[in-house]
């Protein structure tokens, strides 16, 4: 039996490139190929030529370098996890929510907690009176630990906890709330976020600096890896770099590099690599670019293990890379929402074709408000279908061997690669932090992509294209903050008069201590506190009398998206109208782009200050986490024309009325206030009927938004 | 005649004093003549602060040193304005303020007053109504103006122009290169700090501090006070405190000997030349026939048809009969 080219004669790839041209009526192929985000190059056709040299071609699933996957049998064996993000109002709200998932085929529980807890304030606190309960659930004490867990048996239920700053007090919740539910810890399965490093890059839920932040760390894994076997001490997360505006490849060489940083600090507290690095998983965020995530996660696992390798681990389980992934939610449109559905789906594919151990998958309300009942089952369903009605799960890594994905897997590595030496460079991930330089170059890449879809050079349906005026109906979860933030200022009431104050005190000291001397465990001292009925906020305080509270580091790009506009003729009007202004007025039109409360979605507040003031605008920043009184305050010193609100987090019906009245408190009733972000339309008219002159949300393109503030300002200066 | 708007300002209404400085800073002519008058008035209720200006490279540590500084004044039962000069974004476009986001805990406190200026627009632009802005905080009350400026360009030389005591920023290393700063800014000095003394830096902040002791050591100072150079990390209370009995010593020094005075008036003189040019200038500016003329002469200057000299006293004529 001879081999098939004896018999036939296959045609060469120069054939190919005669004919595509031929197709392409003369141009060359080369036209085809696209670049992406990451300045990897995507070819219309890959063929062997594409993998040669590529070592890793014929590797295999469950073996180093796992580029193919964590099993040997992956989901041909076992499917992935469905495990969705979750959290809103009370404790009581969401362990009802948790059941009735549970029972609907939800196979583990993600806990998303408020902004309140997340910073390490109590619901009491005056600084959070807009953040009760509203962006996730409220938890203050070991009581509402209780009542979250109730009837969910932790020792068989994994749980997963979206906590970074106020990390000891909630893993200690939730380890005394097993405790008291006859669970001990060494049973307890899940996972805690406790990945500091990318808040001070992108999620802003930070409390002390980034020294004592990682300290705690330390502090975790060393607890977690005698007391916890079954537990990750950290997921290190790429995720929210991507929501935040990373490319894949920096989000795959930041979250890599953030991996190796907490590796050092596990092993300077002196701890052997095997005995935590299996307890080490990760996070990856799955947007549109649909191969491109796919290689993203096969790179990954082999960069990993690369990385755990240096550190001469004994135990395989060390080097192999586990992960979470949620599709994108920046992805999804509040325009035309239920095209968001099949958006979900594309990606949660992708997730699957990648690898994950979990899932979550976006709900197709998520760019109005949180998830509605209804559209959390449509997303939870989303992977039951994938699971069990495609035979997506009959077959390991199915990509493997495809010309197109090994040698894109192979760029986005060596991409990575080098953006994780200039991270090494610099000292590590927490040396890079201080300089600024990883947040600066994801806002940079946030700019860029608002600019290209601002000019429809990326297009999304219902947008910038194909955009329909139907609107269609949705329901919308709504939480009353103001009654939440009162029963639960009851229930600390009733906790404190309740407990062992003497004891109690003696112990928070002890924390100060510890966190003073530098010796002993913050997670140990922080068990014994909840124990005795301590809040989160006491427990934070106590080191944050030590510690002190981290304060952002505020630095802007300018002209990124100004250069993408260059001779765009809709943007020299506008320059030429703030010319006109400044001719009429004296000075630019200038405005104050604030962030208000706990929420800490910096994104949209980042891009819109940057574009106005390349447009011609001065910008003035508050301070994240500013209140009402604060931001009046700055808008009557600066003497802007217009404070723009950017409000994603959902504290605008409560935050941007004390605003307007802050304002006219100052003599300031002139000033225009403006409203950005993530607002129900149904929201809309009662922030008008406040004064609210304007409401931009999702999708909103920045040049629209510059010329009609322009209007409105001009419209008031009457000229 | 008192105006109301300098009795609001002088009882502590901070939307009047800023609505003020937004007069002073503006390019409009019937703004200027306005704010001429009302810092005249002014002038009556000012002096009576300390005038501080801080300077270094963008990123060395001056709004985050500003606000440890100002929040330890206002312990000290001081009334603090901060006023902050920013680089405009370059070309056309206006400018990103976000000094208020490293003086967060600053901008929070009642008695202070936080105003950033963008630089941008013509001839250095607003940076050159600070001293008149000095004068307004003074009137409403506030008894320390710090002024913080970038040390690239020109602004520097404006602002040491017009404060008691000029305070210099430096970076650990690099002493040799005076890190972009132009030499001559060692001149202006009144004190010296090399911030971000902590962490690693510690060794080399000391070797800097040597090297600019020795280059302060060659210019010639004045025989009551040779420039202090200290080490300071900003996020070091104390290293702050000790900044500040470096530069409230010099303030009882020049108090008790008269320089602060001198220095004063001085400045003043420096004040009156510049607002003649300013005057002057706006005056070119607003006759359209003097402007006209001067656009026509540009062009016989250039052709050679007119000396440089015969055309400016042409236009100083046309100017006296405007
Ligand atoms: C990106 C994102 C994140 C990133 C944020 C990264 C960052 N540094 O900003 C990450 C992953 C970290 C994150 C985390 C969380 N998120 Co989030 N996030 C989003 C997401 C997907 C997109 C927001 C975004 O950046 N869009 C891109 C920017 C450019 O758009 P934009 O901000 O809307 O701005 C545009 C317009 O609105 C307008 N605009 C906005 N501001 C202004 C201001 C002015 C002056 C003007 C003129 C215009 C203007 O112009 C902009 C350009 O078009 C939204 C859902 C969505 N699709 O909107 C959820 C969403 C905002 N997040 C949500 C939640 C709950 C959270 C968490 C609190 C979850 C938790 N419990 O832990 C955390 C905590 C974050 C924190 N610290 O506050 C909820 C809020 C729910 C609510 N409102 O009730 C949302 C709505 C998702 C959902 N449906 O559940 N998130
Ligand atoms: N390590 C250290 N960092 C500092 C110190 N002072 C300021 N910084 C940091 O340097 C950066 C720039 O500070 P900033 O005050 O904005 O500088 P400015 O541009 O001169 O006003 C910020 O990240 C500060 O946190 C200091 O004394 N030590
Ligand atoms: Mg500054």
């Amino acid at each position: 039996m001879g081999s098939l080219e004896e018999k036939v004669k296959l045609p060469s790839l120069d054939d190919w490139k005669e004919l595509a041209k031929v197709q392409m009526k003369g141009r060359s192929v080369d036209d085809l190929v696209s670049q992406n985000g990451e300045g990897i190059l995507v070819k219309p056709l890959y063929t062997e030529n594409d993998i040669e040299g590529i070592s890793f071609r014929d590797s295999l699933p469950g073996l180093p370098p796992y580029i193919r996957g964590t099993q040997a049998t992956m989901y041909a064996g076992r499917p992935w996890t469905i495990r969705q993000y979750a959290g809103f109002s009370t404790a009581e709200a969401s362990n009802a929510f948790y059941k009735k998932t549970l029972a609907g085929g939800g196979q583990g529980i993600s806990v998303a907690f408020d902004l309140a807890t997340h910073r390490g304030y109590d619901s009491d606190h005056p600084r959070v009176s807009g953040d009760v309960g509203k962006a996730g659930v409220a938890i203050d004490t070991v009581e509402d630990m209780k009542i979250l867990f109730d009837q969910i048996p932790l020792d068989k239920i994994s749980v997963s906890m979206t906590m970074n700053g106020a990390v000891l007090p909630i893993l200690a919740g939730y380890i005394v709330a097993a405790e008291e539910q006859g669970v001990s810890r060494t049973d307890l399965s899940g996972t805690i976020q406790n990945d500091i490093l990318k808040e001070f890059m992108v999620r802003n839920t930070y409390i002390y600096p980034p020294g004592p932040s990682m300290r705690i760390i330390g502090d975790i894994i060393t607890y977690c890896s005698m007391e916890m076997p079954r537990f990750n001490t950290i997921s290190i997360s790429g995720y929210h770099m991507q929501e935040a505006g990373a490319d894949a490849a920096l989000e795959l060489a930041y979250t890599l590099a953030d991996g190796k940083e907490y590796i050092r600090t596990a092993l300077k507290a002196g701890l052997g690599i095997d005995d935590f690095a299996p307890r080490l998983s990760f996070f990856w965020g799955i947007g549109m670019n649909f191969y491109m995530e796919i290689a993203k996660m096969r790179a990954a696992r082999m960069l990993w293990h690369d990385i755990v390798d240096e550190f001469k681990p004994i135990n395989p389980k060390s080097g192999i890379l586990r992960t979470h992934c949620q599709t994108s939610g920046w992805s999804l449109t509040e325009q035309d929402p239920y095209n968001n559905v099949v958006r979900t789906t594309i990606e949660a594919m992708a997730a699957v074709f990648g690898g994950t151990q979990s899932l979550h998958t976006n709900a197709l309300d998520e760019a109005i408000a949180l998830p509605s009942e209804f559209a959390a089952r449509i997303a939870r369903n989303t992977q039951l279908i994938l699971q069990e009605e495609t035979s997506i799960t009959d077959v390991v890594d199915p990509w493997g061997g495809s010309y197109m994905m090994e040698s894109l897997t192979d760029q986005i590595a060596s991409k990575a690669l080098d953006l994780m030496e200039e991270i090494e460079a610099a000292g590590g991930m927490a040396k890079a932090i201080e300089t600024g330089l990883p947040k600066l170059r994801i806002e940079e890449a946030a700019a860029k992509k608002q600019a290209r879809i601002d000019r429809g050079e990326e297009v999304i349906v219902g947008v910038n294209k194909y955009t329909t005026t139907e609107q269609d109906e949705v329901d919308v979860l709504e939480i009353d903050n103001e009654q939440v933030r009162e029963s639960q200022i009851n229930r600390i009431k009733e906790i404190k008069a309740k407990r062992n104050q003497e004891a109690l005190d003696g112990v928070l000291d002890d924390i100060s201590n510890c966190a003073k001397s530098g010796t002993g465990n913050l997670l140990e001292l922080t068990i014994e506190a909840m124990r005795l009925r301590a809040t989160v906020g006491e427990v934070s305080d106590a080191m944050e009398s030590v510690f002190g509270r981290y304060k952002a580091q505020t630095q802007t790009v300018t002209g990124v998206y100004g250069d993408a506009y260059q001779d765009d003729q809709g943007w020299m009007e506008i320059k030429t109208a703030i010319e006109r202004f400044i001719e009429a007025e004296g000075r630019r039109p200038r405005m104050l782009v604030c962030k208000m409360g706990q929420d800490g979605h910096d994104r949209g507040a980042k891009v819109v200050a940057t574009a106005f003031a390349d447009v011609g605008f001065d910008v003035d920043l508050s301070p994240m986490f500013s209140t009402p009184e604060e931001v009046a305050k700055q808008a009557v010193e600066n003497d802007v024309h217009i404070v723009g609100v950017s409000s994603l987090a959902g504290s605008h019906k409560s935050l941007v009325p004390q605003l307007i009245t802050e304002l006219k408190i100052l003599d300031a009733k002139e000033v225009i206030v403006i409203v950005g972000g993530v607002i129900p339309k149904k929201d809309y008219q009662e922030l008008f009927d406040y004064g609210v002159k304007c409401i931009f949300g999702p999708g909103t393109p920045i040049p629209k938004a510059a010329g009609e503030v322009l209007d409105i300002i001009a419209d008031i200066h009457s000229f | 005649m008192k105006s109301e708007r300098l009795t609001a300002i002088r009882s502590g209404n901070k939307r009047t004093l800023a609505k003020a400085i937004t007069l002073l800073e503006s390019s409009l002519d019937e703004h200027k003549e306005e704010s001429r008058e009302l810092v005249d008035e002014a002038l009556a209720y000012s002096g009576k602060s300390l005038r501080i200006g801080i300077t270094g490279v963008p990123g060395v540590g001056k709004s985050t040193f500003i606000e440890a500084l100002g929040l330890h004044l206002l312990s000290d039962g001081f009334k603090v304005a901060v006023l902050a000069v920013d680089p405009s974004s370059p070309l056309t476009g206006g400018s990103i303020l976000g000094d208020k986001t490293r003086m967060e805990l600053l901008s929070r406190e009642k008695s202070a007053f936080i105003r950033p200026s963008p630089t941008s627009g013509s001839l250095g632009g607003v940076a050159q109504k600070t001293r008149e802005t000095i004068l307004l905080c003074e009137a409403a009350g506030y008894n320390i103006v710090l002024i913080e400026t970038v040390g690239v360009g020109q602004s520097e030389y404006h602002v040491s122009g017009m404060v008691d005591f000029f305070l210099v920023m430096m970076l650990p290393g690099g002493g040799d290169e005076l890190q972009g700063l132009k030499k001559g800014i060692l001149e202006l000095a009144d004190g010296m700090i090399i911030n971000k003394c902590d962490g690693d830096t510690i060794q080399s902040a000391n070797i800097s501090k040597q090297q600019y002791i020795s280059a302060l050591g060659l210019l010639s100072q004045p025989e009551y006070w040779s420039t202090p150079v200290l080490t300071c990390s900003s996020f070091d209370k104390n290293d702050v405190v000790k900044v500040w009995n470096m530069i409230s010593e010099y303030f009882d020094l020049v108090k008790n000997n008269g320089e602060l005075e001198n220095r004063r008036n001085k400045q003043n003189v420096d004040w009156m030349n510049a607002l003649i040019k300013e005057v002057l200038i706006g005056r070119l500016n607003s006759s359209s026939e003097v402007r006209s003329l001067l656009v026509k002469l540009e062009g016989s200057v250039k052709n050679m048809e007119i000396t440089p000299y015969a055309a400016a006293s042409e236009v100083i004529h046309a100017l006296d009969l405007s």
